[in-house]
């Protein structure tokens, strides 16, 4: 009952206000019509009862005001009439509005930016169900030496045991990488890289097929017809996205196997160009889970760690083989995203210190605005507004600015997404991620606004209301030294500011050199205008394990290709040389444990070894500095013999001439059936050092290497390059051609020029560079604004005290050290802050930059420098139109 | 002249709610009958009154409708709502029971303690 009334009063109060003033305005005049009466009966005439009558109650309005403020209705109703006077406000003061919506937008704009990445990457990064619970297994060897390998690849036994002994998933797959081969009617080729999964997978992922089916538990029992399942990019990549392969058949492996479903785009799972169940008595390879709610990883661990080692116990050797090991169930979003994150973090914290600066700027013009309008709210507040009004009422023209900046912002953020995410490497987010604006960032950016709202209106508003009111009220409109508690606060948001733009730019310097020492680092071999290439073999290629004349005539079938396609290669126009290889510099080969005869030794000793043709040194520019190269006789004749580079030679042979001595390679024994074992080659040259590295290891290493015919070994793994004079991307066209030309079974998988295979490396920090110094700039930009606003708002309140000193004789350039040291006081205070955060704080970074320490002097004096440079010259303008200031019209000016 | 007393804060809306419950009043009314019911102890002032009578209403303590008064004048009369009515038992029970209390320890003789 009470309610509905409630509701109804509120209503009838919300839609006919103005019924409900002109009922007020009745109610009240009838009350003073009746008082008169009474007065008038006791004898006083009618309009002195009236006037009485008046008096006796007291200020009408003002009681009006009273009852309206029982009202909660009535606070909405202000706040939309201080929401009009705000507009009103800023519109008048354009200049202070488009200054403060500038700064404030570009704050706003880049945190959601990065809030769009961080929660596309971290939250939304990946279509399938429960993805956040899903973990990759590894088995970590804890076993130092050699050939102690981490793996993520688990035998059938292995699988069974986890599968069903587990107590903490809710469902387990396992996949497993192949290869088929595919007859095409015409000829047999590989089929790209696809996946083995168990029956449940796609039940396990939950995304339903672009067209078909996908995989279903009936498909993985014994009797079932074979059928696969297509990846949308080989579809669309291979067969021209026709629909009408769907249900047809294909011969892989010599099996005719049904095309049953395509899936969307969206889908990539294990990075796979297609699916197919597994058999089921060979389930083995890569396996993931899904935990039970509220199971953590560390219990997951332990869990399975417990299942691995009391299966290992009684079967040394056999079921994990390993003596000592532990399993590590790692989220399928750390492994698919891990090192990312720690860029993602850093990007967040600059944003933030951006957002910072952005509100302490706002805040410093706010205060500025809100210590000129001293008078009016002293007026405000004599005329009876209430302090909680007044604070209500400049907090809502600060909300008004947010409000139209974080509009801005997302314009910005909308565009400025678009750059960012073309700049994001590729192969640092999964493929399925699709980083967007969405609902959850846009709240987050209004929930934003208001922070900022309060950041930046509170304090000036709180601020102008302190202190007694009369002498504002008596002094003339720009107060002399009345602000001198607000020019403390000023000040020290304006220190704050220089500082966090420090801090920035410190960030970002530190990374700038590091990305300097990256890139100009003396690699050692000469990147431009070499193109490479890797080969797909195709199955006539391949061996069977165990038949040592497959093995052979695979070895023999392989090298002949090679010196072919060697010989075609080097006859094109605009070739000057070619090489084969086994991966393209600067990426490292394996390294293998190295025995020389004669000298033996408690470490472990490493080489990454690459075989290669005579022409791999000419083609890179290596220098010889002692014996000589690999030479076309020694591929021809398979000899016995390597080139080493320098530090092979001065690490293992460090008084002697290493040239004529033996070595042998433990790995071409350990791994390979397809290459001769327990050889030993002979040292016949010493060539300079190169550097290498891993995708994984961010710094340049030199480590010894060893160069050997390619024709010893015979390996499936060959690679191409050429060094021309033309640009080497128009040879790939040329070399497709003639490889098609020799054998079209096989086919080129990956291809490139090394320049570019280079800047894959430099991807990475690149993007981090990029960012952080565009968040840096923007700083700066807001410290210039910043500074110039507080210096030329302090001029325009000393115009006065100018005006004397230069009656009293001041010439101009006394003048300007004035304003200009007064305003460097506040930028050296901020900078030395700043530094001595930084110095603090960019330990952080240790961890992504190379070559450079993380508090070098020289980047920290750089940005201190920078700021001061900047400083000066927010200071100059303001300090320039002090000198100007006529002293006649500055003494009258009150 | 009877002494005046001041107003506790929280009365006003007890003695509106008297007022009103002897029968229906417009503001003016409601002042005089205070006046009068306490004998002219307590004065309120004119415009305070109106707050507390809008707060009311709002509370749906007392309903409000257009009426004529005595001397021939349009003027709104608030009258008790049930809710009012419980919520004047409750407050005059409590107000009581605070008046006797205080007025007994007020009474206390040193040899009684």
């Amino acid at each position: 009952m009470k309610f509905f009334a409630y509701l109804r009063s509120l209503a009838s109060a919300l839609f006919h206000r103005s019924h409900v003033e002109a009922e007020m305005d009745e109610e009240l005049s009838a009350h003073i019509q009746i008082r008169a009466d009474d007065l008038e009966r006791c004898g006083l005439p009618r309009p002195e009862a009236e006037r009485r009558a008046r008096i006796e109650f007291g200020g009408v309005e003002r009681f009006k005001e009273e009852v309206r403020d029982t009202r909660w209705e009535t606070g909405l109703e202000n706040f939309f009439r201080d929401f009009q006077y705000a507009l009103r406000n800023l519109c008048k003061d354009r200049r202070f509005s488009l200054i403060a919506i500038l700064a404030l937008a570009l704050g706003i704009g880049a945190c959601t930016i990065v809030f769009s990445v961080v929660y596309s990457a971290l939250f939304d990064a990946l279509p399938y169900k429960y993805f956040s619970r899903s973990v990759d297994v590894k088995l970590h060897n804890l076993e130092s030496g050699r050939d102690s390998k981490d793996r993520t690849y688990f035998s059938t036994e292995e699988v069974r045991a986890f599968r069903e002994q587990n107590h903490i998933f809710e469902d387990v797959i396992v996949f497993q990488g192949f290869r088929p081969a595919y007859d095409n009617g015409h000829f047999v080729r590989n089929f790209p890289f696809g996946m083995l999964v168990t029956a449940n997978t796609f039940d396990y992922l939950g995304v339903p097929p672009l067209l078909g089916r996908t995989i279903s538990q009936e498909d993985g029992s014994p009797n079932a017809p074979p059928v696969f399942v297509m990846n949308y990019r080989f579809w669309q990549r291979e067969f021209d996205g026709d629909p009408k392969i769907l249900n047809t058949s294909f011969t892989l492996n010599g099996i005719p196997t049904t095309l049953v479903g395509i899936m969307p785009v969206q889908f990539n799972a294990f990075g796979s160009n297609f699916w197919q169940p597994f058999r089921q008595d060979q389930i083995r390879g890569a396996l993931m889970g899904r935990l039970k709610p509220g199971v953590s990883v560390q219990v997951a661990a332990a869990d399975l760690d417990a299942i691995a080692h009391r299966l290992q116990k009684p079967n040394p050797g056999g079921i994990f083989p390993e003596d000592k090991f532990s399993i590590l169930p790692e989220t399928l979003l750390d492994s698919l995203i891990g090192n990312f994150k720690k860029t993602l973090y850093a990007l967040l914290a600059a944003v933030l210190l951006l957002l910072l600066i952005a509100c302490s700027n706002v805040a410093n013009l706010f205060l500025a605005r809100a210590t000129a309008r001293q008078r009016e709210i002293a007026v405000r507040a004599t005329l009876g507004a209430t302090r909680g009004r007044l604070i209500r009422q400049l907090l809502v023209e600060s909300f008004a600015v947010a409000l139209a900046a974080a509009a801005t912002g997302c314009v910005l953020a909308y565009f400025g997404l678009k750059v960012v995410v073309a700049m994001i490497p590729a192969g640092t987010l999964p493929e399925e991620t699709v980083i967007r604006m969405n609902a959850p960032v846009l709240l987050l950016s209004l929930g934003m606004t208001m922070l900022t709202t309060i950041l930046c209106g509170l304090a000036p508003a709180l601020h102008a209301l302190q202190g007694e009111l009369q002498p504002r009220l008596a002094s003339s409109g720009k107060g002399t030294g009345g602000s001198f508690r607000h020019g403390k606060l000023r000040a020290a948001l304006v220190v704050s500011e220089v500082a966090l733009s420090i801090v920035l730019l410190t960030g970002a310097g530190l990374l700038m050199r590091s990305f300097f020492v990256l890139t100009r680092v003396d690699l050692g071999f000469d990147p431009k205008n070499v193109v490479y290439f890797q080969l797909n073999l195709s199955p006539s290629y391949f061996f069977k394990w165990g038949d040592a004349a497959s093995t052979k005539n695979s070895l023999e079938k392989k090298n002949a290709l090679t010196r072919q396609l060697l010989a075609r290669m080097q006859a094109v126009p605009g070739v000057t040389s070619v090489s084969e290889l086994n991966n393209p510099p600067p990426l490292a080969s394996e390294a293998s444990d190295t025995i020389i005869p004669g000298k033996p030794h408690d470490q472990r000793w490493e080489t990454t070894i690459d075989e290669c043709s005579e022409g791999y040194f000419q083609t890179l520019g290596l220098p010889l500095l002692r014996g000589r190269f690999l030479s076309e006789d020694d591929m021809s004749a398979a000899r016995h013999v390597a080139v080493v580079n320098e530090t092979f030679a001065r690490r293992y042979f460090p008084n002697e001439d290493a040239i004529g001595h033996k070595v042998k390679f433990g790995n071409l024994d350990l791994r390979f059936v397809e290459t001769p074992h327990d050889i030993y080659f002979e040292i016949v040259g010493i060539v300079g050092d190169f550097k290498t590295r891993d995708y994984g290891n961010p710094s340049w290493q030199t480590v010894p290497q060893a160069f050997m015919p390619y024709s010893v070994a015979g390996y499936s793994w060959r690679s191409f390059m050429a060094r021309s004079t033309v640009d080497p991307n128009l040879l790939l066209k040329t070399f497709t051609r003639e490889l098609r030309a020799l054998d079209p079974s096989v086919e080129i998988a990956e291809s490139g020029t090394l320049e570019s295979a280079l800047h894959k490396f430099y991807r990475g920090p690149q993007f981090e560079l990029v960012t952080l110094a565009s968040f840096a700039g923007i700083g700066l930009v807001l410290v210039l604004i910043g500074v110039f606003s507080v210096m030329a708002y302090t001029v325009a309140l000393r115009t006065h005290e100018i005006g004397v000193r230069m009656t009293l004789g001041a010439q101009q350039t006394n003048i300007l050290r004035i304003v200009i040291l007064n305003g460097l006081r506040l930028v050296a205070a901020g900078i030395l802050i700043g530094l001595f955060v930084s110095f603090g704080v960019t330990r952080l970074l240790a961890s992504e930059i190379t070559g450079v320490s993380a508090t070098d002097p020289l980047t920290f004096a750089a940005v201190a420098l920078i700021v001061v440079v900047v400083g000066l010259a927010a200071c100059l303008f303001p300090a320039r139109r002090a000198t100007r200031i006529d002293p006649l019209v500055a003494l009258r000016y009150e | 002249m009877t002494a005046q007393a001041q107003l506790l804060p929280g009365t006003l809306d007890l003695l509106i709610l008297k007022a009103v419950s002897l029968g229906p009043l417009h503001g003016y009314g409601v002042l005089l009958r205070i006046e009068q019911i306490s004998g002219g102890a307590l004065l309120v002032e004119q415009g305070a009154l109106y707050p507390a009578l809008f707060r009311l209403v709002r509370q749906g303590l007392l309903k409000a409708s257009w009426g004529t008064s005595d001397n021939n004048r349009r003027a709104k009369f608030y009258e008790l709502t049930s809710a009012g009515r419980k919520r004047l038992r409750q407050e005059a029970d409590g107000w009581n029971r605070l008046a006797a209390a205080i007025a007994s320890a007020l009474d206390t003789r040193p040899e009684e303690v």
